[in-house]
C-alpha cells in the first residue's frame, strides 16, 4: 500500500462526494443548500489542487487542469453568494440560488472527470 | 520547397487558363451595365427614369445567370427590353464559355496530376514521425503496408499503376499511408515523397521491374547520401552495381534467401518455425520444428528458384535430380538432368522411390500442386517443398499439408518489413546461427523463453532507440549521470518483483553489437535495443521509458512522490525524492 496514493485518492474522492451533497436538493431553494458545505468543498478542493501541484507526468497535468476548473466554478459560486448577502443585500432569491447551484454542478462535473482519470490511471499502465 | 513549386504551378495553371473567360465576362458585364444605365426608361412626372449602376448590376446578375427575376425596380420600356435581350444572350453564352473552360481545365490530365502531386507532397509533409518511402504497391507492397500498419509506422507509396494507388487509398491503415501514381524513377517524385526529409529513414524499391529498382536505388543515393536503401533484385549483374552505391544498401532476393533458410533449417530445425512465428504466420507454433532430410532431392522446374535451391543442396553435399522442359547447358553438380515436363513418368525416371525430398518450383501454381500429388503417390514419405506464386491460391496450398511453402512475394515483404522495423534482427540470427560452440544452446534457450513468455500470443518486435525524443525519462536519467540497467526496464511498472513479457534480443551500442545482453547491461545514450514481446508489454515498456515516475519505481522499487507537498513530506521522512 502506498501512503501517497491513499491521501491523494482520499481528497479527490472527498471533493467529489461533498460537491455532490451540496448539489443535491431543489435548485432554487436555499434551505436545501448549506453554506458550510460549500465552504468545506472549497477547502477540500484547494487541498486536492495543492496535492496535484508539481507532478511532471502527463496524467498529472490533466488532473491539475480538472482541479483548477472545479476551483474556478466554486470560487465563482462563493463570490456570488457573498455579494448577494453582504453587498447588494438582496438575499438568496431563487434566481440567485439557481446560478450558484449550476456553478457547483460544473464543479461536480470537473471533480467527476478527476475521479475517472484517477481510477483509469490506477487500472491501466501509467504513462 | 517541393510544395511551393507545386503550389505555384497549380495556381499558375488556373490563372492562365481562366484569363480569357474572366476578361470576356468583365467586358460583357461592363458593356451591358453601361447600356442599361444610359437607356432612358418610362417617364414619371415628365422625367425619364434611369437605372442606377447598382440596379443595372443587379439586373445583370440574375439575367446572366438565367435566374430571371423580372423587370426590377420598375417596368422596362421597349428600348430597355431590346437591350436586355442582347445582354441576356451574350452574357449567358459568355458564362457557358467560362464554365466550360473551368470544366475543361479540371478534366485536363496534366492539371489533375499537378493537383494530385501537390496533395501527395502535402500529406508527406504532414508526417512528423520516422517513415519510409516504398516504390511499388504490388502484392509485396500490399503485404508490407499491412505489416507496417500493424507496427504503427507510416510509409509513402509510389506506384505507376493508378488502380493500385486507388486500392491503397481504400485500405484501413492505422497510420497515414499516402500514395502517388507516378514513375518512381523520376527524381521529382522521389523529392515529393520527401527523400531529403530528415525523418525519412529508408527507401524500398520493390517494383516488378528490376531495372527500375536499380535506377531508383541509384537516384536515392544521389539525392540523399545517408538514406538506407532496400532493393528487390534477382539478377547478379545489378547486385554488383547496387553494392557499389555506398552507404547502407540491402539487396533482397527471395529465392536466394529461401535457399539460405532451407540450408539453415537443415542444421537448425527450430529456425524455420521461429522465423515464421516472428512474422506472425497463421497457425505456426514455436515447437513445430521441421528438418529437411539429407539424401537425394528431386528439383522440378529449373528456373530461378530451382537454380538457387539446387545450388544450396549441392553445396550441402546432396544428390539432386533436375526435371525441366528446357535443356540446360551448365549443370552445376547435378546428378542427372531430365528434359521434359514433370509427370509420373519423369518422376519415376528420376528415381523418386529412393528420393528424400522434392521441390515443386515452377512458376505455375496448378502445375506445382500437380507435381506434389504425383510425387506423393509414388513416394509417401517425401519432404515437400512447394513454390506458391499467387496469393489467392493460399487455401489450396494450406490444405495440401506441405512441409515448406515458398511464396516469393511474402518472403520479400517479410524480409523488408524486418529490415525496416527491426534492423537488429539480422545480426541476431547471424550470431545464433554461427557454427560455434554454445550457439545451439542459446537458440534453444531463446525459443524456450519465447514459448514461456509469449507462447500463443502475437509476438511484437520492438526496436528502442535510447534518445531524448523516444525515451525521455531514460535519456534524462542517463544525462544526469545515473545508471539504468537493462534488467530495470524489463521490470513490470506495477510490480517491482514481476518481469514484463519481454526478451532483449540485441543491443547495439555504437558499432558494438551484443546478442542476448545480460540484465546488468548498462544502457547508454544512443543505444539501439531490440526486444521481442507481447503487445501489452510493449505499451508498458514504453511507459517505463518515458515516464520518470515509472522509471524510478522499476529502478528502486519505491514510488517517487508526485507533487510538491508529497515531496516535502517524503523529504521530512528521509525517503528518496528524486
Amino acid at each position: 500500500m502506498n501512503f501517497e496514493k491513499v491521501v491523494f485518492g482520499f481528497f479527490i474522492v472527498l471533493s467529489l462526494t461533498l460537491n455532490f451533497g451540496f448539489f443535491l436538493g431543489e435548485m432554487d431553494n436555499p434551505e436545501h443548500h448549506n453554506v458550510f458545505e460549500l465552504f468545506a468543498i472549497i477547502v477540500v478542493n484547494f487541498i486536492a489542487t495543492g496535492l496535484k501541484l508539481g507532478d511532471r507526468s502527463q496524467i498529472g497535468a490533466v488532473l491539475l487542469a480538472t482541479s483548477l476548473v472545479a476551483d474556478l466554478h466554486l470560487v465563482a459560486a462563493a463570490t456570488y453568494w457573498t455579494v448577494v448577502i453582504h453587498v447588494t443585500e438582496t438575499g438568496l432569491t431563487p434566481d440567485v440560488m439557481v446560478s450558484i447551484i449550476s456553478l457547483s454542478g460544473g464543479a461536480l462535473l470537473a471533480n467527476f472527470i478527476s475521479v475517472i482519470i484517477l481510477v483509469s490511471d490506477t487500472l491501466m499502465s501509467r504513462l | 520547397m517541393a510544395e511551393s513549386t507545386d503550389l505555384s504551378r497549380v495556381s499558375f495553371i488556373v490563372m492562365r487558363e481562366m484569363r480569357r473567360p474572366v476578361m470576356a465576362l468583365i467586358t460583357v458585364y461592363a458593356v451591358s451595365i453601361l447600356g442599361m444605365v444610359f437607356i432612358p426608361g418610362h417617364e414619371v412626372g415628365g422625367k425619364p427614369q434611369y437605372l442606377s449602376v447598382f440596379h443595372a448590376f443587379y439586373f445583370m446578375t440574375y439575367t446572366a445567370t438565367t435566374t430571371g427575376f423580372g423587370e426590377i425596380p420598375f417596368e422596362f420600356n421597349d428600348a430597355q427590353r431590346l437591350w436586355a435581350m442582347v445582354c441576356l444572350y451574350v452574357s449567358v453564352i459568355t458564362w457557358f464559355y467560362a464554365i466550360g473552360s473551368i470544366v475543361r481545365l479540371f478534366q485536363n490530365p496534366f492539371f489533375v496530376r499537378a493537383v494530385e502531386e501537390r496533395k501527395f507532397s502535402r500529406q508527406v509533409l504532414r508526417i512528423s514521425e520516422p517513415y519510409f518511402i516504398i516504390c511499388g504497391f504490388g502484392d509485396t507492397g500490399s503485404v508490407l503496408a499491412r505489416g507496417l500498419s500493424d507496427y504503427g509506422v507510416p510509409a509513402v507509396f509510389i506506384d505507376g499503376d493508378e488502380d493500385r494507388i486507388r486500392a491503397l487509398t481504400l485500405r484501413d491503415y492505422r497510420v497515414p499511408m499516402p500514395g502517388l501514381c507516378a514513375d518512381a524513377s523520376v527524381p521529382k517524385h522521389l523529392l515529393e515523397a520527401g527523400i531529403r526529409r530528415r525523418n525519412c529513414q529508408a527507401i524500398v524499391a520493390i517494383t516488378n521491374n528490376e531495372e527500375i529498382n536499380l535506377k531508383i536505388s541509384a537516384l536515392a543515393r544521389l539525392l540523399n547520401p545517408s538514406i538506407r536503401i532496400i532493393t528487390l533484385s534477382k539478377v547478379d549483374v545489378f547486385e554488383e552495381t547496387l553494392a557499389n552505391l555506398g552507404g547502407e544498401v540491402h539487396i533482397v532476393d527471395p529465392f536466394k534467401m529461401f535457399a539460405k533458410v532451407l540450408v539453415t533449417t537443415m542444421t537448425h530445425p527450430s529456425f524455420y518455425p521461429l522465423n515464421n512465428w516472428l512474422v506472425r504466420a497463421p497457425r505456426v507454433r514455436l515447437s513445430d520444428a521441421i528438418k529437411p532430410p539429407f539424401g537425394k532431392w528431386i528439383v522440378c522446374g529449373y528456373g530461378r528458384m530451382g537454380h538457387e535451391i539446387n545450388h544450396a543442396l549441392v553445396k550441402q553435399g546432396m544428390k539432386t535430380v533436375v526435371i525441366d522442359p528446357h535443356d540446360c547447358s551448365e549443370e552445376e553438380g547435378i546428378d542427372s538432368y531430365i528434359v521434359g515436363r514433370t509427370t509420373a513418368k519423369t518422376l519415376a525416371q528420376a528415381g523418386i522411390e529412393n528420393a528424400v525430398g522434392i521441390l515443386a518450383g515452377t512458376d505455375d501454381d496448378g502445375h506445382n500442386l500437380g507435381i506434389l500429388l504425383n510425387a506423393r503417390k509414388l513416394n509417401g514419405n517425401l519432404f515437400t517443398l512447394v513454390r506458391q506464386n499467387r496469393h489467392e491460391n493460399r487455401i489450396a496450398f494450406e490444405a495440401s499439408q506441405i512441409d515448406m511453402i515458398m511464396q516469393p512475394t511474402l518472403v520479400t515483404a517479410r524480409r523488408v518489413l524486418f529490415l525496416l522495423v527491426a534492423p537488429l534482427l539480422k545480426p541476431f540470427f547471424q550470431h545464433l546461427l554461427k557454427d560455434e560452440p554454445g550457439r545451439k544452446e542459446d537458440m534453444a534457450k531463446v525459443i524456450q523463453q519465447l514459448e514461456q513468455k509469449i507462447g500463443r500470443r502475437q509476438p511484437h518486435l520492438i526496436t528502442v532507440d535510447i534518445e531524448r525524443d523516444r525515451c525521455s525519462a531514460v535519456a534524462a536519467c542517463l544525462e544526469e549521470g545515473e545508471q539504468v540497467l537493462l534488467g530495470d526496464i524489463l521490470k513490470h511498472p506495477d510490480n517491482f518483483n514481476r518481469k514484463l513479457d519481454l526478451i532483449a534480443f540485441v543491443v547495439k551500442s555504437g558499432e558494438v553489437i551484443s546478442v542476448l545482453p545480460p540484465d546488468d547491461y548498462r544502457i547508454k545514450v544512443g543505444d539501439q535495443i531490440l526486444f521481442c514481446g507481447t503487445g501489452a508489454s510493449r505499451r508498458l515498456l514504453n511507459a517505463t521509458l518515458n515516464n520518470e515516475y515509472n522509471l524510478f519505481y522499476v529502478r528502486n522499487g519505491v514510488h517517487l512522490p508526485k507533487g510538491y507537498f508529497m515531496r516535502w513530506y517524503a523529504q521530512r521522512q528521509n525517503r528518496p525524492v528524486a
